[in-house]
């Protein structure tokens, strides 16, 4: 985050009282979902204790679900509460969850692959003009600095499929998309030039595996990161094996990952990981015209053989 | 610890020439865990595996690997070997040093350093293996011919009599094939529907055989021993119980008019048909495209007429399924169409024999049907112009075959005898006609093929000519030849009353379709592959499927009936065995771990993945996970490849396995 740019730009990017209109579709939705009994649990999100922050919530009451809020500091992708997080919650019965685009998108991959029923769900969707980014000052309004790297370049604010659309969008104005400059500034680079700013970033990985813990994607109960016989990779943050996580964790996204980038948000060392996301996005739609998360799929482009696939890459 | 022996093969002199064997014996001696390590001449021979299997027992190992040659040309000869010395033959490996490393490399240094590499990997791959028990799949001991020509006749026969069910479609409302067609066949001249309509009733009266005619085959399901078939039998608008076979539909028929397949046009039959009088089964068929009550709704004579009331204008395509344990493919072929560009073809046509355009340029099939007993003529030969005799007659062969600039480049094997059968069908039945014959090569490799040829030449006076046509054109009522004779060396111009093209052999239109149905591979031809040129010459690469007669390549009566018969031979020795025995390399899912995305069951190429529900006691769904059945898995490893928990691992090939080779390096 450019602290100074923080400093110097403090105009308001968006008229943030849509949230309040969302806040009351949500709660009116929750409400008589759990008062008729519809679903079990309504996973959305709640005022946080400090002025101005969210965190997520499972409301299984119709009392409870007046605290439901919708505000630009509901960054969490909820879609985690369903495979991973709070995994209880699915056996109460159908669920409905409060999905942004991006969530959407998430959950989307979620039915492809055979997580989540369709059916099984409420899917109550919400527009978003972009929420903080990490460590941004919750109680100031969003800003054109404090605004997160992939809301300045959304394409989903409304989100697609969903059981119902909550609040509408205010006027957005035209954001610098920074990810795809970096992007292309790294695409600009040698092979040489760009291992170097990777090997860099990962040098500094800790191995928290926070990224690993907060992605909706990453559902295995047992990651073959964890396996020991055989070691895939090495376990300690050292170049080597960090490295190799990296590049496992983004094959293994490659054409599943919807952008949400929750990994990026949460890495404590400030590794640019949806960069990564961003570049294996941009290979398959470039490969194969493929975007992940559009609509549930029978099978992405990688779980499939096609005698028109483009093989010139193979010489 | 283990112990594991090394036994090195010099290959006579294929590895010890480029890698110093007794070096890497030396070497591998000292590896962690090897018991043994010998460098012997012979590996394979008889003493060669009489060595592996005394020191299996006297060094008591638990690991055995060969250093030798591809484990396509071996593994099975040593895992029997060892598998005789008490040992699971899954704890013996190849280590290849001969294709991958003698053959390749020169330097005798570095070869001997990549053998004794190649032989480190394999004795680390053997010290994680697991003895594996052979699967056993139960047999459904019926099976699919796909095809009624005479292959496909003779492997039903023979499997039938052999006391199996056979189940055999034919896409054409008869069966037969191209053999009822044919007037005489080389080199006998004996008739063919003298010897093959006895055949077509054999099959139609098989107690063991159901006969399936103007049906396809409309999906594949399963595997070997287990095959679901699913047939469309196309809507024939007769009820075959019903009918009789008494003809009066066909007789009183309005519509006479329309061209006869069976007699490549050249004569005619109503619109409610059988193909030819000998037709198995002897039940009509109307041809909806030409007949009045399909095309406006009013006629319906072939209803009134018919005694049974057998005629059903509203039946419709009827889908049956038939379990099966193997098939045979019988399916044929086409000949090449020798218009001036066929289209969706991606050879070049014959523009400049104006075949289609000069009425009397013909092909060698419509000669056949001229020359035939029961053909339109009645045998008589005659031009399809004005109906006169030809006097001078004009043969020429390899059209499409062996011309690489057309886009074949194959030899269709059976033109060059049945050219020099019509040159004597024609000279006993016009004797003062004159036949000519232009010819690249006489290719007669067959029993008494050669002396038939001389005799067509010598005795009954065909005039062959060595060299190719460039051209041919009308002029006046003649046909004009332009040749050379490259022997003599000049120009040669006929006018001829008639020509006939000996047009190439071509795989079936379609073929490619029904191949992706089974699962069988074709070559760029779309003639079927077997498994090995030599020595599976009648299986597939995919497990219980053979094939018969020209749908894999060019072939002659004798040749389609021996591989028939070598097919049905293959299907009866899969039949011979109440259960099939598999090599146990399979995948298999950990439970434990897998979380039911099923990118496994999305890419598996064989549908052997299934999603199997776990329960409890009380029988509540717990979770869902992914299951491999071991019958169909094909052993291919996609699915351990995807999974993104590894939960999945081939036996044989665990990632254990395959860790412990690459830390070796």
């Amino acid at each position: 985050m450019n602290k100074s740019a923080q400093k110097l730009d403090v105009t308001p990017l968006v008229d943030e009282s849509y949230c309040a209109a969302a806040t009351q579709a949500i709660r009116c939705e929750a409400t008589r979902l759990l008062t008729e009994g519809t679903v079990a649990a309504v996973i959305g999100y709640q005022a946080g204790r400090r002025k101005g922050t969210a965190m997520p919530t499972i409301v299984s009451s119709p009392e409870k679900a007046a605290e439901l809020i919708f505000s630009s500091a509901c960054v969490n992708n909820l879609a985690l509460y369903l495979t991973k997080a709070k995994k209880e919650v699915r056996g109460k019965g159908r669920l409905a969850i409060v999905a942004k685009g991006c969530d959407m998108r998430a959950l989307a991959g979620l039915i492809a692959e055979s997580q989540v029923k369709r059916d099984e769900l409420v899917i109550i969707g919400v527009a978003c003009a972009g929420v903080y980014a990490s460590g941004a000052d919750r109680a100031a309004p969003l800003t054109n600095a404090t605004i997160a790297r992939k809301c300045r370049e959304c394409v989903v604010h409304l989100p697609e499929g969903a059981d119902l659309l909550a609040g509408s969008l205010p006027q957005q104005p035209m954001l610098t998309p920074l990810e795809s400059q970096e992007l292309a500034r790294l695409e600009a680079l040698t092979p040489a030039g760009r291992w170097a700013f990777w090997k860099e970033h990962f040098s500094r990985c800790v191995r928290c595996m926070a990224c690993r813990q907060v992605c909706p994607f990453c559902y295995c109960e047992q990651c073959l990161c964890d396996r020991n016989r055989p070691q895939a990779l090495e376990s300690t943050p050292r170049p080597a094996g960090n490295m190799a996580w990296h590049i496992v964790r983004a094959m293994h996204l490659a054409g599943r990952c919807a952008g949400c980038a929750e990994c990026e948000r949460v890495c404590p060392m400030d590794i640019p990981l949806n960069l990564l996301n961003r570049k294996m996005a941009k290979e398959l739609k470039e490969l194969y015209g493929y975007e992940a998360g559009l609509q549930p799929q029978e099978k992405g482009p990688l779980a499939e053989y096609k005698d028109t696939d483009d093989q010139s890459f193979i010489k | 610890m283990s112990r594991i022996g090394v036994f090195i093969c010099h290959c006579g002199e294929n590895i010890s020439r480029t890698v110093d064997v007794e070096r890497v014996a030396a070497a591998a001696r000292k590896l962690p865990g090897v018991a043994f390590a010998i460098d012997y001449k012979y590996m394979c021979s008889d003493p060669g595996q009489g060595l592996v299997k005394k020191v299996v027992v006297e060094q008591r190992l638990d690991g055995v690997v060969v250093a030798a040659c591809s484990p396509r040309m071996h593994e099975k000869t040593f895992r029997n070997a060892v598998k005789s010395a008490g040992l699971n033959p899954f704890l013996c490996e190849m280590a290849n040093i001969r294709e991958h490393c003698s053959w390749v490399h020169e330097d005798r240094e570095e070869a001997t350093a990549k053998a004794l590499d190649i032989v480190r990997l394999m004795v680390e791959r053997v010290k994680k293996n697991k003895a594996l028990q052979p699967i056993t799949v139960p047999i459904t001991k019926r099976s699919l011919v796909i095809g009624g020509g005479i292959a496909g006749i003779q492997a039903a026969l023979d499997i039938a009599d052999c006391g199996h069910q056979v189940v055999l479609v034919e896409r054409e409302p008869s069966i037969g094939g191209h053999m009822a067609q044919l007037s005489e066949t080389f080199p006998t001249l004996d008739c063919s529907q003298c010897i093959m309509t006895p055949k077509m009733v054999d099959v139609a009266n098989h107690p063991n055989i159901r006969l399936y005619t103007y049906a396809e085959v409309e999906s594949v399901d399963g595997y070997i021993g287990n095959f679901s078939i699913t047939i469309r039998k196309k809507a024939r608008s007769v009820i075959e119980e019903k009918c009789t076979g008494c003809g009066i539909c066909s007789t009183k028929c309005p519509q006479k008019k329309i061209k006869s397949e069976f007699d490549c046009n050249l004569g005619s039959r109503p619109a409610i048909y059988v193909p030819f009088p000998q037709a198995v089964p002897n039940t009509p068929v109307i041809d909806r495209a030409n007949c009045t009550w399909f095309k406006s709704g009013k006629c319906g004579v072939c209803a009134k007429v018919c005694g049974p009331g057998a005629i059903d204008y509203n039946q419709e395509d009827e889908l049956v399924v038939e379990p099966v344990g193997a098939i045979v493919v019988a399916t044929g072929f086409d000949l090449y169409d020798i218009g001036p560009k066929p289209a969706d073809s991606p050879i070049d046509g014959y523009g400049e024999f104006g075949y289609g355009t000069i009425p009397d340029v013909i092909d060698g099939m419509t000669f056949e049907r001229l020359a035939s007993a029961s053909g339109p003529t009645g045998g008589k030969i005659i031009r399809p112009s004005d109906g006169k005799e030809p006097k001078q007659v004009v043969f020429i062969q390899c059209v499409g075959s062996r011309a690489r600039e057309k886009g074949i480049s194959y030899c269709s094997k059976i033109c060059c005898m049945y050219t020099a059968k019509h040159t004597m069908l024609y000279h006993h039945k016009v004797h003062d006609g004159q036949a000519y014959v232009f010819f690249m090569d006489a290719r007669t490799p067959g029993k008494n093929y050669d002396e038939f040829w001389r005799r067509a030449v010598e005795e009954e006076e065909a005039v062959y000519i060595r060299g190719m046509v460039s051209r041919l054109y009308q002029k006046g009522d003649k046909v004009v030849v332009m040749g050379s004779d490259v022997l003599v060396g000049v120009q040669v111009e006929i006018e001829a009353d008639l020509v006939v093209l000996a047009t190439a052999v071509q795989a079936r239109s379609g073929a490619d379709t029904l191949a992706q149905k089974l699962g069988i591979s074709y070559d760029k031809y779309t003639f079927y592959s077997e498994a090995h040129a030599k020595l599976k010459p009648v299986e597939c690469a995919t497990a219980g499927i053979y094939l018969a007669g020209a749908c894999q390549g060019p072939k002659d009566i004798p040749d389609a009936v021996s591989q028939a018969s070598a097919a049905a031979a293959k299907v009866m020795t899969l039949f011979a065995r109440d259960q099939l025995e598999r090599e146990p390399i399979v995948a298999r899912v950990n439970e434990r771990t897998c979380v039911a995305c099923f990118y496994c069951k999305k890419v598996c190429p064989y549908g052997a993945v299934e999603e199997k529900e776990i329960r409890d006691r009380q029988g509540n769904l717990i979770r869902v996970v992914a299951y491999v059945n071991p019958g169909v898995c094909g052993g291919c490893g996609t699915c351990q490849a995807t999974c993104p928990s590894k939960s999945v691992e081939l036996d044989g090939y665990t990632d254990e396995q395959v860790m412990a080779m690459i830390d070796a390096l």
